[in-house]
């Protein structure tokens, strides 16, 4: 972002925006940039709070009368949050019978008929949005090519793009069912149960591991899973590495 | 929250990693305009395009238009990290793509107007120069466009 803000100033086109790093930001030194405290992936703080959105802007706009730059403020609030223990509840179970079905293929697309109806429930409650879709697949595809490269242990070294997206079209599948129900989120929890709880997010911890193993392919896993759910092994960290698995 | 006291060691080297210099002499446009005459645009760093069209790659300094009469409830995501919450834009569009917040605020006259089009880009895996020849088109378009001012949000 900080590029972006240098060439568009630079070619005569007031910039004002966004910066969730300080550090960068202070670093690159964009024009006018605002610094707010807030999770990656939540510019504007807080989804569907039209009024913290606005004071978010209004902070960034007002960066555009000042005289002389770079600028760098900070955004003086915290997104608001709700805590975990009044967040909804997870809407599934995953010790279902299901899951001790003998290959990775059974067990994802029971897993995907199981959540499902709250996937679709989900995208009712938002009014039919949904960010499924970047790969060109069902999710009933996506599951029957995850389960089988799991279940003949091999990597899918011809079509890491394609890989990539599918996984991201499962991810989101899930977060989007685990999340049917009206109220504020944590966003870590919904992360926790995706990484600790399901098929998914055995399955991909697998793969992580596989591309990790192969130095050229190894920068792949870090677009599986993220640094927090591997690289944390403590406290409220995601510890995926004590998955359970049907094959360990 | 992304300070970086807060975060595991692993997560603050990966950032503090993105730390590079400028990438010249610091630029400084100025204007005579009123906010409320302005013209903007936003463009985002998220990965944003509408379903059908083409994904980004891993690695893209590519950009994707957005025009202002598609539906943004749309807009769906095919960034390359792995590393950021995405339930909150799935939650809602304006969280990294604020178009309904600037559209509200063309109507109570706090801004002029907003471009026809805006622009979402893919911030990962690039050094910030890459992005210069892009950086140059979506300006050209821009200004085409009458834009005074663009508003970016990262992810």
């Amino acid at each position: 972002m900080c590029a972006l803000s240098y060439y568009l100033e630079a070619a005569g086109i007031l910039t004002t925006g966004i910066s969730l790093v300080r550090e960068n930001a202070e670093s690159m030194q964009p024009p006018r940039s605002l610094w707010v405290p807030f999770a990656l992936g939540r510019p504007l703080g807080k989804p569907n709070d039209t009024a913290f959105q606005h004071r978010v802007i209004d902070a960034a706009l007002s960066l555009l009368a000042a005289p002389a730059g770079p600028v760098l403020e900070d955004f003086a609030e915290e997104a608001p949050s709700t805590p975990v223990e009044d967040a909804p509840a997870c809407p599934v179970s995953f010790a279902n019978p299901n899951s001790n079905a003998e290959t990775w293929t059974a067990r994802l697309n029971a897993e995907h008929i199981q959540l499902q109806p709250w996937y679709e429930l989900g995208k009712r409650r938002r009014k039919g949005r949904s960010l499924v879709g970047a790969s060109s697949s069902t999710l009933t595809e996506i599951m029957n090519r995850l389960g089988g490269l799991l279940d003949r242990d091999t990597l899918p070294t011809d079509d890491l793009k394609g890989f990539k997206l599918a996984i991201e079209d499962a991810k989101t599948f899930y977060l989007e069912a685990l999340t049917a129900q009206p109220g504020d989120y944590s966003a870590q929890k919904i992360e926790q149960i995706l990484w600790q709880q399901t098929q998914l997010g055995a399955g991909l911890k697998r793969f992580y591991d596989r591309f990790s193993a192969i130095p050229k392919l190894a920068i792949m896993a870090r677009l599986i899973a993220s640094r927090q759910a591997i690289g944390g092994a403590t406290g409220d960290e995601i510890e995926i590495k004590s998955l359970p698995s049907k094959e360990d | 929250m992304v300070r970086l006291a807060d975060l595991p060691e692993y997560e603050r080297e990966h950032l503090l990693a993105k730390n590079l210099p400028p990438l010249g002499p610091l630029p400084w446009h100025t204007t005579t305009k009123a906010l409320s005459a302005m013209r903007f645009a936003l463009i985002t760093t998220a990965g944003l395009h509408f379903r059908g069209e083409p994904t980004f790659n891993f690695a893209d300094p590519t950009f994707r238009p957005i025009a202002i009469d598609r539906n943004a409830d749309e807009l769906i995501m095919s960034h390359s990290s792995a590393n950021f919450d995405r339930s909150g834009f799935s939650e809602d569009v304006n969280l990294v793509f604020p178009i309904d917040r600037f559209q509200e605020l063309v109507a109570d006259n706090t801004i002029g107007s907003l471009a026809e089009f805006h622009y979402s880009f893919m911030g990962a895996g690039l050094m910030p120069e890459v992005y210069a020849r892009s950086a140059a088109q979506v300006a050209g378009l821009l200004k085409q466009d009458l834009v005074d001012a663009v508003f970016l949000t990262p992810v």
